[in-house]
């Protein structure tokens, strides 16, 4: 059981120190004397004070919730904190309210005013003597900051302190009971000790000094001031310095003398002269670079060393030279060449292998996106290479032993040179330079031995006189055109055949080193090149394929430097196909879906053009129409793209084998009567069956079947004879590319009973010329079954190590701090703590204005209570003075009153 | 009611002066002229009759004014409606029944009446058979309004009257020509609007198919029919006050939905068991399971047709199936041979069909039970691989995941994609001679394939597929199996169109990445360019294609 509450107050005083034995009288004096008694003071209130709220249950709130058990979610802060004392710190808001909002408050609607600023006026902690000797050490202070050396006007006092008008001033001849030097004391120590520095210890004066100063103690025979000591001591200390460093320098000079004859003290003490030093090598300086010859010839000197040292500088900021690439052989070149071919293929086949979708629930869980193509992801990264290699445009070419379309544009250094002036060349001299360029070509053609890739024109025979005359004819310079129908507008009076050289001719005109618009011109072109191919086979009955090759060559090598360009517009070309006749493609969607070839790898397992293009002809195999021969000769011309199309990654396509398959059946002479077969029948609307009257003729297909109608009956028999050749060699690449797949049995047994069935119904005479290859085609699907079949093995696709169990075991944390988030995910866990700390902040910021508001509505009420009461008061006092008069009147009535009854 | 009949009688007014579209002013005010006449002496002679008995004769003129010789086209439809109005109130008033305690003479009157009566109504369905849409509209709604006062006014005449004038309306309104307008009218303003209407119709359709009709009728039944696609629910209650006549009290079938759904059936099954034509049944069994059977309170009756549809082979089998799938789910019917059937169905078309997506919904729902033998299922996936042989990249997107699923729950099945072979004997005959596939194609009962002891080297085939998409779909049979399983309706609606549009987008959006160009730019394209450099042989890229084709021209 605790002690009373008595007793315990008592034992609390004296362990404070509040109460104890009592003071002799002695000391009580010297307390008071020293001033320890105010100190006493404060610190007995201090602890009284602790004391009483120690006491004082209401002045300490207790926590919120009594601690009952350990717990490791338990809040630690909490049971931490003993208690809260409201009251205190409820008293201190107030105290910093009252010192700042109350000032606030009062000086409101206020201008100007006085601020007290006198030392120590609002410290109530000072004794009035305090502030008095304060006060004069401030005064004084200021007064030596006065007398800095950069002082000009030392004597003059701006102002003083005075004490009964006397001035209080140290050098006047008042004599006062404070002390100069009590005062010179008050400089700050750092000041003293930086003079004691300056003195040294063997100035006696200054020792003396000090000794005054620090003792604090009159001297009576002083008889210069303060000042005149100090200059005295100044002008010392300068003249002590001087001579100091006047023996130093003598030393000096004589160290150097002594230093200068220490050889011959050498040759002295071993009693033999060395002989002469050498010359230096003087014929060396001949040669030398005449600089530094120049230099090493220069008499020592200052200003040699400078130069050296400038020079050295010079050279160690100086870029190191690099090593410049020898001039190659021409066996490096082919090899560099050669390997930068097998780079470029080992990228292919890396896009071609793609990689594994990244992840099945992507494909699952976002329909939308996956028919994007999901491994862009992944071939993104083996694209880098190949991308990085394609885009860059400046990099000067590796000259190919393939000729490429890049070769006759315009020698680079040629364009170089004239880059900046040829802006403002006019029109002669453009063709001026044309001419020179192709001359230059021309020449160089000749030196290699390579026709120029152009050919100017068509690449006939004749292609070179047609040009000559051309020349004549056509126009030097052309404008880049914006559309296809610029350029048609540009190229209408252009023969066909000089088209290739129109292009050529804006191509170099219009050369990205020109100007900084040509490449994104260029671009556009490419566009309308791409248009115009398409536009070309279509338009036009007879398309030159010369004409169109060299168009799609141009297009190739402008792809080259504007890949997304000629994408774009393969795109657009492909999406026309798609939307507006997917099922029935013209010849121009077919050169288009040729040029798909040539240009893009088809090889890629995903590309941005090559992949739609491979659906288009998928689409249209597998939907279009089959009623009319040419609509079998275009799906002809389709399926052979497919097989081009394959030709590297060998990817199996079904409607290819449906389409060929159907095409025979529904071409052969005989129906074919299979209850089950794997693929399914079309039927061509109008019967297409070969039905030739007289012996038929397999040739090779023309593009131009595509449209044209036979003539006869005959010739569509022929058509038709050589449509049964070609599918049938289609079928025997096919064979060939699709040999390795594991179900070729599967594909070809189909295959080859149609094949069978041709066979069959081939046994008319007129047919004779179609058997062979159809045998041969024949054996070959034959030969490829029975290969498959001796490769056949059961599938053996899951031989993956078994997946590991899940884990269930929980993560545990190591020293878990139930205040702490754990939040894996780094940027929600700032974004909450932030959070957090705004809330505290508003919070305490909201609590804080509210404290400002009751604290201002305590005032205000405050006041109007102070004025209401003062109001009370003159009230009062009106009242009473009124009372008190009317009283005096009532009494004197009462006495006139009374007088006169009296009188009465 | 006559301010009713001026406003109806100016509208019409209206009517016929905008159809009319004179050619000249003149001839206009003439026609108005002539119209207003006309119409003043009807509303003349209707006054008459309204006002006493003598001018009864009235009715006749009226009648022969009506003007519906098989040559006009153009009947006068003020005076129907002025016609309906006079005969509406005779009903009102009595005039047109007879009592027994009726004099002779007015018993004559009466009788004289019906006749006059019946005359109309002949003229009125001979409008709704033969004029333009207009008047074949308000004849329809002109004579279901005698059938409503009939019904209203005439007491026993209700059964007369359904079978008698209402029969006879819904003869005409099939066998109308033109008659597009006034179905939908009588379809929108009568059968969903009235319960009992609806009734009516079925037992009228169902009475009217029982014997053959020509194709279009049945076609024009049938729509007809499926306009009421929502059967009631069992605890509906017949709305008594939403009829369009008062019922008659003995009448119990009209008060249960029971009543309705036999009435509807037996419509159907007139209709079913008519001659129907090839497309009209596959129209019927594509809204078998939705629009008819719901109607039908013994669904059983269906089993013929659907069956007889089952057997009848190729699109026709497919949509049989669900409804067929519906009575063996919900009536417990015993198909033998089902999955035999229904494998019979995987032919080489069912991939390139429309109802693909529609039939593997259905497959998915047979073949979910985990109790089917290994060796039926396995049948079921080595016939599908087969077929993806041949397929659009549309339906291989779907047989891949719906294999994975079936993998899934049938593990015994996992052999066709991973055999080890661990008999000595047999790994080395293996190895010398390749594996001989077990799998029977050409065996009907998917039991008896031995597709189980087969492998699916197709869909290892399709991984080198040319769409990069499919063949990373076809990929996941070779990859580990964590996945649950896939949800089959994210992969059934796509279409070539589609993927070409995923493929190219709609419109011109910058390329995530910048395309490859192939690096080597071919010597020649389609000529034989410089063919002399490579001594005559054409190796490069392309050669095949000009192997194959003359590009000169």
């Amino acid at each position: 059981m605790p002690p009373s509450q008595l007793k315990q107050l008592k034992a609390s005083l004296r362990e404070s120190g509040v109460v104890g034995p009592q003071q002799s009288k002695k000391q009580k004096r010297q307390n008071a004397k020293s001033g320890v008694g105010a100190q006493n003071r404060n610190q007995r209130n201090a602890a009284l004070q602790a004391i009483r709220d120690r006491f004082n249950p209401f002045e300490i709130r207790p926590t919120a919730t009594t601690s009952k058990f350990e717990a490791t979610t338990r809040d630690v802060k909490s049971t931490k904190a003993t208690g809260r004392r409201p009251g205190v710190t409820k008293s201190l808001g107030e105290e910093r309210r009252r010192a700042t909002l109350l000032q606030e408050m009062n000086s409101r609607n206020k201008v100007g005013g006085l601020v007290d600023r006198r030392f120590g006026e609002n410290d109530p902690t000072m004794t009035p003597e305090e502030r008095a000797a304060e006060r004069f050490a401030r005064e004084s202070q200021k007064k030596m900051r006065k007398e800095s050396m950069f002082n000009l006007e030392e004597d003059e006092e701006e102002f003083q302190l005075t004490h009964m008008g006397q001035s209080l001033t140290l050098d006047g001849t008042t004599v006062d009971d404070f002390d100069g030097g009590d005062l010179d004391g008050a400089e700050s120590d750092e000041e003293t000790s930086r003079k004691r520095k300056r003195f040294g210890e063997d100035d006696e004066d200054a020792e003396d000094f000090i000794d005054f100063g620090e003792d604090g103690e009159d001297k009576p025979e002083r008889k210069k001031s303060k000042a005149e000591v100090m200059k005295e001591v100044i002008a010392k200390s300068k003249f002590h310095k001087a001579e100091r460093q006047k023996a130093k320098e003598d030393d000096d000079d004589l160290r150097e003398e002594l230093d200068q004859e220490l050889p011959d003290l050498f040759e002295a003490l071993r009693g033999m002269k060395a002989p002469a030093k050498p010359e230096p090598p003087k014929q060396d300086l001949d040669t030398m670079n005449p600089e530094r010859a120049a230099m090493l010839r220069e008499p020592e000197g200052k200003d040699t060393e400078k130069e050296y040292d400038q020079r050295l500088k010079q050279l160690t900021f100086d870029t190191r030279s690099k090593p410049t690439d020898r001039t190659k052989t021409e066996e490096e070149k082919v090899e560099e060449e050669a390997k930068r071919l097998k780079k470029l293929e080992e990228d292919r086949l890396r896009r071609m292998r793609g990689e594994e979708l990244s992840d099945e629930e992507e494909v699952e869980s976002d329909k939308d996106s996956f028919f994007q193509g999901d491994e862009d992801e992944e071939s993104e990264v083996d694209d880098a290479a190949a991308f990085g290699l394609h885009t860059t445009s400046y990099e000067p070419r590796p000259e190919l032993a393939v000729e490429d379309e890049d070769d006759f544009i315009i020698d680079d250094d040629l364009v170089e040179t004239r880059s900046n002036a040829s802006l403002s060349l006019d029109g002669s001299d453009i063709e001026e330079e044309e001419i020179s360029d192709e001359e230059s070509e021309e020449e160089d053609e000749l030196i290699n031995g390579m026709t120029l890739p152009t050919a100017n024109g068509a690449a006939v025979s004749t292609a070179v006189q047609v040009n000559q005359t051309a020349d004549g004819q056509l126009a030097f310079t052309y404008p880049c055109p914006g559309n296809h129908a610029e350029f048609l507008e540009v190229t209408k009076d252009v023969p066909t055949q000089d088209l290739p050289t129109v292009i050529q001719r804006i191509r170099a005109l219009h050369h990205p080193r020109l100007h900084a618009d040509n490449k994104t011109k260029l671009g556009r072109f490419a566009e309308i090149l791409v248009e115009h191919v398409s536009y070309m086979a279509n338009e036009t009955d007879e398309p030159s394929f010369a004409i169109i090759e060299n168009i799609l060559r141009h297009v190739h090598s402008l792809a080259k430097t504007h890949p997304i360009n000629v994408a774009m517009a393969f795109r657009a070309r492909l999406r026309e196909i798609s939307e507006d006749r997917p099922l029935n493609l013209l010849p121009g969607d077919l050169v288009i879906l040729t040029g798909v070839s040539t240009v893009f790898p088809t090889s890629d397992h995903f590309h941005a053009v090559t992949t739609p293009a491979h659906l288009c002809l998928a689409r249209f195999l597998g939907q279009c129409s089959l009623n009319s021969t040419s609509d079998f000769v275009t799906g002809a011309f389709a399926t052979s793209l497919c097989l081009q199309y394959q030709a590297i990654a060998k990817r199996y396509m079904p409607e290819f084998i449906n389409y060929t398959l159907n095409a025979l059946c529904n071409l052969a002479p005989i129906e074919l009567t299979a209850k089950k077969l794997s693929f399914p029948i079309r039927k061509s609307q109008q019967s297409v069956k070969l039905a030739p009257a007289k012996k038929v003729t397999p040739r090779k297909l023309q593009f131009r079947d595509v449209k044209a109608t036979p003539s006869d009956s005959q010739a569509e028999e022929d058509l038709k004879i050589s449509l049964v050749t070609t599918f049938v060699s289609l079928l025997d690449t096919a064979s060939d590319l699709w040999a390795e797949k594991s179900a070729f049995i599967e594909i070809f047994t189909p295959v080859r009973t149609v094949l069978n069935h041709l066979r069959q119904s081939f046994k008319s005479k007129v047919f004779s010329a179609a058997r062979d290859p159809l045998q041969s085609t024949l054996d070959k699907v034959d030969a490829h079954l029975a290969r498959a079949q001796l490769a056949r093995r059961p599938l053996f696709l899951h031989n993956h190590r078994p997946l590991a169990i899940k884990s269930a075991i929980p993560k545990f944390e190591e020293n878990f701090n139930p205040d702490k988030h754990y939040d894996p995910d780094r940027e929600r866990a700032e974004a909450n703590r932030l959070k957090a700390e705004y809330k505290r902040e508003k919070k305490g910021a909201m609590r804080e204005l509210r404290k400002d508001a009751s604290f201002v509505a305590r005032e205000k009420l405050r006041e109007k209570k102070e004025r209401d009461a003062e109001y009370e008061k003159k009230y009062k006092r009106l009242i009473a003075e009124i009372q008190s008069e009317e009283g005096r009147a009532a009494n004197e009535y009462e006495r006139e009153k009374r007088g006169r009854q009296g009188k009465r | 009611m006559p301010t009713a009949v001026d406003s109806s009688s100016s509208k019409k007014r209206k009517n016929t002066k905008n159809a009319g579209a004179p050619s000249s002013k003149r001839r206009a005010v003439a026609e108005e002229d002539g119209f207003a006449e006309t119409l003043s002496k009807v509303q003349e002679l209707e006054n008459q009759i309204a006002e006493s008995r003598k001018h009864y004769n009235n009715i006749a003129t009226l009648i022969s004014m009506l003007n519906v010789e098989p040559s006009a086209k153009k009947p006068e439809l003020a005076v129907a409606v002025s016609l309906c109005r006079v005969f509406s109130r005779l009903m009102a008033a009595g005039n047109l029944s007879e009592s027994s305690r009726d004099a002779e003479n007015e018993k004559i009157v009466v009788a004289w009446l019906k006749e006059r009566c019946s005359e109309y109504q002949r003229a009125l369905l001979s409008i709704i058979r033969e004029a333009d849409s207009t008047s074949q509209v308000t004849a329809l709604t002109l004579s279901m309004r005698l059938v409503k006062e009939y019904v209203t006014h005439i007491q026993g005449a209700d059964s007369s009257i359904w079978s008698g004038l209402f029969k006879d309306i819904i003869e005409a309104l099939v066998e109308a020509q033109d008659g597009e307008d006034v179905r939908a009218e009588f379809v929108t303003k009568f059968m969903k609007e009235y319960e009992d209407i609806r009734y009516q119709t079925f037992a009228q359709i169902a009475e009217y198919a029982s014997t053959r009709r020509k194709t279009d009728t049945i076609e024009i039944l049938i729509s007809l029919l499926s306009t009421c696609d929502e059967a009631p629910s069992p605890d509906h209650e017949i709305d008594f006050e939403n009829f369009f006549a008062k019922p008659d009290p003995n009448n119990k079938r009209l008060r249960t939905v029971h009543g309705h759904k036999r009435r509807a059936q037996d419509a159907w099954l007139a209709i079913l068991r008519n001659n129907l034509s090839q497309a009209q049944r596959k129209a019927l069994l594509r809204i078998m399971v939705h629009t008819i059977e719901p109607w039908f309170t013994r669904p059983e009756l269906l089993m013929d047709f659907l069956t007889d549809s089952y057997n009848e082979g190729g699109a026709t089998s497919l949509l049989a199936l669900s409804g067929l799938f519906y009575l063996i789910q919900q009536k417990n019917l015993d198909y033998p041979q089902f999955y035999a059937k229904l494998y019979s169905l995987l032919d080489a078309d069912l991939l390139h069909s429309k109802h693909r997506s529609r039939f593997f919904r259905l497959l998915n729902n047979f073949l979910a039970s985990t109790h089917l033998p290994a060796t039926l299922v396995a049948s079921f996936i080595k016939r599908l691989s087969r077929l993806a042989l041949n397929a659009p990249p549309s339906a291989i997107v779907v047989i891949v995941p719906f294999m994975y699923n079936l993998f899934k729950s049938h593990p015994t099945c996992t052999f066709t994609m991973h055999r080890e072979i661990r008999d000595q004997k047999s790994a080395a005959e293996i190895e010398s001679e390749g594996f001989e596939d077990p799998f029977d194609p050409n065996e009907t009962d998917p039991t008896r394939t031995n597709a189980i002891e087969s492998s699916i080297w197709e869909i290892e085939t399709l991984q080198s597929h040319y769409h990069p998409n499919v063949a990373a779909i076809a990929r996941i049979i070779s990859e580990q199996f964590t996945k649950q399983a896939y949800s089959l309706e994210d992969f059934l609606d796509h279409t070539y169109q589609g993927m070409v549009q995923g493929e190219l987008g709609t419109g011109e959006k910058p390329l995530r990445k910048v395309p490859v160009v192939e690096y080597q730019i071919p010597k020649r394209i389609f000529t034989d360019r410089l063919l002399e450099e490579d001594d005559g042989v054409d190796s490069g890229a392309g050669s095949f294609m000009r192997g194959l084709w003359d590009f000169s021209s």
